[in-house]
């Protein structure tokens, strides 16, 4: 009985995404043409054209990639911050490679690192991982702590050695996310360098090492690699370590045990 | 580990942890203030050690009401309030002195100097819900149990971040709505009763949905700490609507926009959601299914449970909470409820001391948010969606999938 029900629900409901699948084209255009002077205080109804684009274009690869182009040209040619902001949050949901570029200029920069980021982020291709991970070392403070993040939400393993590095660096904050991506990132690779760096980590990074350790502990565990998640976990045994990570680690020694 | 049965149990390798609140009293009493007997522990009221030490987190509208009622508790004791207006902390924290009739409770900017401080036990959080995954995971790796005001997650991904921090350290991570038990008892009890038969499906009818902000910049007004109010959300311009606690879900306040809320979908539906799938019993489980529907230009959605239980958005001509079952007499079953005394405020002190798991367990409340999550995705996105529960990843759909988080602004990670 449910299940007849749901199989009526999806066939209406593909009927129905079929049946939305049109743009208006001129009004799309009206839309990228009032980003020119858009700004805080402007009518945010004006830009519903592109919105609404967005969807109908879901499945024409040659109508999103025509809508992609004509958002990153809108970026590249020099648009208000509020502009800027917009364009970043589409090209969140339909960024490519093709947007990379455009997205990557702000990276630098104070004001705009981070909507090019909240973009970058989350764009699935490669490319916007090289992205932010290229500018990684041209950056300091807050920029840096925040591409460490982006680059740890995408378990991004090729940053395994650069994090290992920024472990020790002179930045507390540097050093705490680059300890939590690693941890995030959760390969045999990036418990080495967490394991490595916690038998020489200075006391106000205990804490941080040692939860990074139980993050990648249990994402170990997770992918069945129990004898290394349980060498992480003997690890955080030790006198030198604060005492909710050794209770943590010993309870995640429980759970490592009773996995098959 | 989020999507299978598990009973609330006692957890283990925890303690309560500190008692350097003694300490901290016994210098109070040089100070030349006078302590109420109450609050040294007589006439049969909780003696100090004996207390929850707890300090507040965002103590606007919500977290003043958390924090009445947690102050009126025999067995809490503040020492710390936190607020991003000056003002607002200051209020709090007089409140409380007041109280106590001494000066120990000190008031913060920065919710981190709470966490680093190894003499509270519990804080509650009643900030903007871009700011609850944060404040919840940084409360859990310090040691510290929470009371997390509703809905407790901005995004999907912030879930299961949430349930596995609680689950690492062994914390007590109570979600916030008091209505889930407390307002659909006609309708729970009918179903866990049995009244009802097989439980087919359950409407709920909710909204609105949450808008973008583009309001104008005006002037950040004194004692008011504007970038941390923002935190891990996109930067934007001051405007008095953006950030107003106001419970209006109408472009007045920053429940309606998307970088702070889910609008009424997760705002009210924290309540609804949280009430229909305790009344249909799949508070420990995920949707795997979001279908979207569009007849005529009605969008309404629905979503389908492991077990075939569905759960529908705004169902054309069924009322909120309306429960569709087989209406001949099924099997009955306990009702849980909360323990302790005092409603969902006692429910979560009890089990800071019990270290059992609370009635709204992060657990629980994380799938009520993860459902509104579900609908505002499928609704944004206009179509149906696959929700893998194990890989909290929706189903050959790289778009959606970008929706399942956001990038936070730095520093701020999660």
């Amino acid at each position: 009985m449910i299940s007849k029900e749901i199989t009526e629900m999806t066939l209406a409901a593909g009927a129905a995404a079929v049946a939305a699948a049109e743009t208006d084209s001129a009004a799309v255009n009206k839309a990228l043409e009032t980003l020119k002077t858009y700004d805080w205080g402007a009518d945010r109804n004006t830009l519903n054209p592109i919105d609404e684009a967005i969807i109908a274009t879901h499945g024409d690869a040659a109508a999103r990639k025509a809508l992609e182009k004509s958002l990153v040209a809108a970026l590249a040619a020099g648009i208000s911050r509020s502009a800027q902001d917009y364009v970043c949050r589409k090209l969140r949901v339909v960024g490519t490679a093709q947007s990379v570029e455009a997205l990557a200029a702000l990276l630098a920069d104070e004001t705009t690192s981070h909507i090019a980021r909240y973009a970058l982020e989350r764009i699935p291709d490669e490319k916007a991982l090289d992205a932010i991970r290229d500018a990684l070392p041209k950056v300091s403070g807050k920029l840096k702590v925040g591409m460490i993040g982006s680059l740890g939400t995408r378990r991004d393993e090729k940053s395994i050695m650069a994090f290992s590095k920024l472990l020790g660096d002179s930045d507390i904050q540097v050093a705490k996310t680059a300890a939590q991506s690693l941890g995030l990132i959760g390969t045999s690779a990036a418990a080495k360098e967490l394991s490595k760096f916690a038998k020489k980590a200075p006391a106000n990074m205990k804490m941080p090492i040692g939860d990074a350790c139980l993050v990648c502990a249990e994402q170990l565990l997770a992918k069945g690699k129990k004898s290394e998640a349980v060498a992480l976990y003997k690890e955080l045994q030790g006198d030198d370590q604060p005492k909710r990570i050794k209770v943590a680690a010993m309870k995640g020694m429980l759970t490592a045990a009773t996995e098959r | 580990m989020a999507n299978q049965k598990s009973k609330p149990t006692k957890d283990p390798g925890t303690s309560l942890g500190r008692r350097t609140f003694l300490k901290a009293a016994a210098g109070a009493v040089a100070l030349p203030y006078f302590i109420p007997a109450s609050a040294l522990g007589k006439d049969g009221n909780t003696a100090p050690s004996s207390r929850i030490v707890m300090a507040g987190i965002g103590i606007g509208n919500m977290g003043g009401g958390d924090q009445g009622a947690f102050l009126g508790r025999g067995d809490v004791q503040y020492v710390a309030m936190c607020d991003v207006k000056k003002n607002v902390c200051d209020g709090s924290v007089n409140r409380i002195n007041q109280k106590y009739g001494n000066n120990d409770c000190k008031g913060y900017n920065d919710f981190r100097e709470i966490m680093a401080r190894d003499d509270i036990d519990a804080v509650h959080c009643a900030t903007p819900d871009h700011w609850h995954a944060i404040i919840v995971i940084e409360a859990c790796r310090n040691g510290k149990d929470i009371y997390c005001q509703k809905p407790e997650t901005r995004t999907l991904r912030e879930g299961r971040l949430m349930i596995e921090a609680a689950r690492r350290y062994g914390r007590v991570v109570s979600g916030g709505s008091q209505r889930v038990l407390e307002d659909y008892r006609g309708t729970v009890n009918a179903c866990w009763n049995g009244d009802k038969g097989i439980v087919k499906s359950i409407n709920v009818n909710v909204g609105p949905f949450p808008m973008d902000c583009n309001l104008k910049g005006e002037p950040v007004p004194d004692g008011f700490d504007w970038d941390r109010w923002l935190g891990p959300a996109p930067w934007a311009p001051y405007h008095p609507y953006r950030c107003s606690g106001s419970y209006n879900i109408n472009g007045t306040s920053w429940r309606s926009f998307k970088d702070y809320s889910g609008g009424g979908m997760t705002d009210w539906g924290a309540h609804h959601f949280g009430g229909a799938t305790f009344a249909i019993d799949v508070r420990e489980l995920e949707p795997e299914e979001v279908i979207f529907h569009n007849e005529n230009g009605k969008k309404f959605a629905t979503c389908r449970y492991p077990n075939g239980k569905l759960l529908h958005h705004n169902y054309p001509g069924r009322g909120n909470l309306d429960v569709e079952g087989t209406n001949e007499k099924g099997p009955s079953k306990p009702v849980p409820g909360y323990a302790g005394s005092g409603g969902i405020y006692g429910d979560f002190i009890d089990c800071v001391k019990t270290r059992r798991r609370p009635f709204r367990d992060i657990e629980f409340a994380v799938h009520t948010a993860t459902v509104c999550h579900l609908f505002l995705i499928a609704y944004e996105l206009e179509r149906s969606l696959k929700w893998d529960t194990a890989k909290q990843q929706f189903v050959d759909d790289d778009e959606a999938n970008r929706l399942v988080d956001y990038g936070r602004r730095e520093p701020w990670v999660l």
